[in-house]
């Protein structure tokens, strides 16, 4: 048994797809730190490489364009445990056939990477739908948000289109980073003295906007008045806006 | 009164009308404005009835001149009535909109003194957002029946979509209902704003910078339940709508018992929601799936059967096109399966260039194997078709699993179950 092991990083990835094909080796599995290894493999520690991984990805995106790239990247930020040799072994049958391969569902490990692309497509797309800003003394927007995966990254271009002549902050509250719009450019920053709770992200009393409330009063009666009584069905509700959201949902946190 | 209370009763007053689609149009954000539109739209909260909040739907008022019996706006009725102040209702929509809460904002009204009237003040909204506060956001406006085309037209300049209720299926029953209404009065709008997109489209081939007319286009509302129409009616109907008027949308809204006083009305314990589903379901194979109509519904059958999806029940009724091979049939096909959905379809497509796809492949494609498997033949030795099992045999075996976890019909399904 073989076991490669790397840093968990991307580049780290496409360094030991690198080192299987020069090495001319079939690892059993590529484990990131903290993954449960294989017992009695042999270990081969992958040394993270930006040249060899910016050859793998030229590689990629030679025969498979960027929609190939785009997918191999959604998937692996998925941290899915089979990620790792779901990638390399689609990275093996796109370079042996030396064409895209996207769409040949019937491979075991396409069909994996289609999954989880989708999957964390689908994450993304709830951060645009169940994002809250909440406006703070200062006028900045502020909105805290845990995705599942590390997808704050992707979404961050629409608020900055969508929202281009207000400041903001989006804050990854899980990983403790987050980005911010200065209506000009936007920066990657970490809160070291947070004014937001723990919990629900809401910004501490004093905080806040003086309006803010009033805004909240008003979203949570529309919000309530809009549903029609005799149709009530919280099962349905649930499934589109499944309760892990709920606490950063100014109609939905207490 | 205060803006809070006025919101209250405005977005109440509305929540009957069941569009909420944000999509289909691409407006970009402009130099120093707010918003842009999402082409696929976004869904921001689902209320307590499973229902999503895309839009900011409210009233600009509920006060009306029409006595309608199926609404609750009607003017016999004795609510609390309220309007809304234009600079009210850019507030709101401007600050929720900041807040992520909304894609932007659905705005009808009661009519009040007269069409026009009323039509100029939902434009002016629009006119107001649009121009003064540089609103890039998502608009939809309701087109006033019998307002003037000028009028009309100055809407569709500012809104992405305009939309005209129907409401009533068939002309006899609208005159029962709403005597002071007749189908003229809605199809002309229609006629209006269905122009109105052709020619910005065309003015848009030869000078890219002409001003775009309700680029996500039109849609309707009917009412389920409220009159005897059958479903053939009411399919019928939308079919020409989305062919001759270019419709984006059918709204079905199950009648929910109101006014009860008014003994024009069906007496119902509560919406008909399992038809309401039934109506969406048919609605997606007219649009998506190449079905006509009479595929659907016809004089044998004209109402959608309860129990079974209208593609089910197509094809049970149609057994000598099944069973279809997956790994040669094409997209037409492809549709017709019970199980196979539009994507499912595509994939097919695009994966059995590489290979013959086999049921495991399916499945773990997405196609829904326990409906799909007596209308397909794959990669396989065949397993008994609908044709060996006759089609009453597949229609009993498909319900008893349906009827095991069946809900009451008071609960709203998801949309293919």
């Amino acid at each position: 048994m073989l076991e490669y092991q790397y840093d968990g990083t991307f580049p780290g990835l496409l360094t030991a797809i690198f080192d299987a094909f020069n090495r001319k080796e079939q690892p059993d599995a590529i484990l990131r730190p903290g993954a449960q290894g294989l017992l009695f493999a042999s270990v081969y520690a992958v040394e993270t490489s930006e040249e060899k991984a910016d050859r793998v990805w030229a590689g990629i995106k030679r025969v498979g364009g960027n929609t190939t790239c785009e997918h191999l990247y959604h998937a692996f930020l998925s941290l899915d445990e089979q990620v790792e040799m779901a990638i390399f072994s689609y990275s093996k049958h796109l370079f042996a056939c030396n064409a895209p391969v996207m769409t040949d569902l019937a491979h075991p490990d396409v069909l994996k990477v289609h999954k989880l692309d989708r999957m964390v497509l689908r994450e993304a797309h709830r951060v645009l739908m169940f994002l809250r800003f909440e406006q703070a003394a200062d006028g900045t927007y502020f909105a805290p948000f845990a995705p599942q995966y590390d997808v704050i990254p992707l979404v961050i271009g629409h608020f900055k289109s969508r929202f281009a002549d207000q400041s903001w902050i989006i804050y990854d509250t899980k990983r403790g980073y987050g980005f911010y719009f200065n209506t000009q450019t936007i920066e990657q920053i970490t809160i070291e003295n947070p004014t937001f709770g723990s919990a629900t992200g809401k910004l501490r009393q004093g905080t806040e906007h003086p309006d803010e409330d009033k805004w909240h009063e008003l979203w949570r009666s529309y919000f309530k008045h809009i549903s029609i009584a005799e149709r009530k069905n919280l099962t349905l509700q649930r499934n589109f806006m499944p309760k892990r959201f709920w606490k950063y949902l100014t109609e939905k946190r207490l | 009164m205060e803006t809070l209370q006025k919101l209250e009763i405005l977005s109440s007053a509305a929540k009957y009308d069941v569009s909420c689609s944000s999509s289909g149009s691409s407006r970009m954000n402009t130099p120093g404005g707010i918003g842009n539109a999402a082409k696929a739209g976004i869904c921001h909260s689902f209320t307590e009835d499973g229902r999503c909040i895309s839009l900011l739907k409210v009233l600009f008022t509920n006060s009306c001149k029409y006595d309608c019996a199926y609404c609750i706006n009607r003017r016999s009725n004795d609510i609390p009535r309220a309007a809304f102040t234009v600079k009210e209702l850019v507030d709101i929509t401007i600050n929720f909109y900041r807040r992520n809460y909304i894609e932007g904002l659905f705005l009808s009204s009661g009519v009040v003194k007269s069409a026009d009237y009323t039509m100029e003040r939902l434009a002016n909204v629009a006119k107001q957002l649009r121009l003064e506060h540089k609103f890039n956001g998502y608009i939809h406006l309701k087109a006033i029946p019998g307002a003037s085309p000028e009028l009309i037209h100055m809407a569709g300049l500012y809104a992405d979509r305009l939309s005209v209720n129907i409401e009533i299926p068939s002309e006899p029953n609208l005159q029962l209902l709403a005597p002071e209404k007749d189908f003229q009065s809605v199809l002309n709008p229609m006629g209006l704003i269905k122009t109105g997109i052709e020619q910005s489209r065309e003015e848009r081939r030869i000078m890219r910078k002409s001003p775009v007319f309700t680029p996500a286009g039109q849609s309707t509302q009917l009412i389920i339940g409220a009159t005897p129409d059958s479903d053939r009616q009411i399919l019928t109907l939308a079919s020409g709508l989305y062919t001759q008027k270019s419709l984006k949308r059918v709204y079905y809204s199950g009648y929910n018992p109101t006014n009860l006083y008014d003994k024009r009305l069906p007496a119902l314990a509560a919406p008909p929601l399992r038809r309401e589903n039934r109506l969406y379901q048919a609605d997606w194979l007219l649009r998506f799936y190449q079905f006509g109509v009479n595929e659907i519904v016809n004089d044998t059958n004209p109402d959608l059967d309860l129990e079974i999806d209208p593609k089910l029940g197509y094809a049970l009724r149609n057994p000598h096109l099944f069973p279809i091979d997956v790994n040669r049939a094409d997209y037409h096909m492809l549709l017709r399966i019970p199980g196979v959905g539009v994507k499912s379809a595509k994939m097919i497509l695009a994966a059995r260039k590489f290979r013959r796809l086999n049921s495991a492949n399916l499945q773990k494609i997405g196609v829904v194997m326990k409906r799909a498997q007596y209308f397909i033949t794959c990669n396989e030795l065949p397993a008994a078709s609908v044709q060996d099992l006759s089609p009453e045999r597949v229609r009993s075996i498909l319900t008893m699993s349906e009827r095991r976890k069946q809900l009451p019909d008071a609960v709203q399904l998801g949309l293919w179950g």
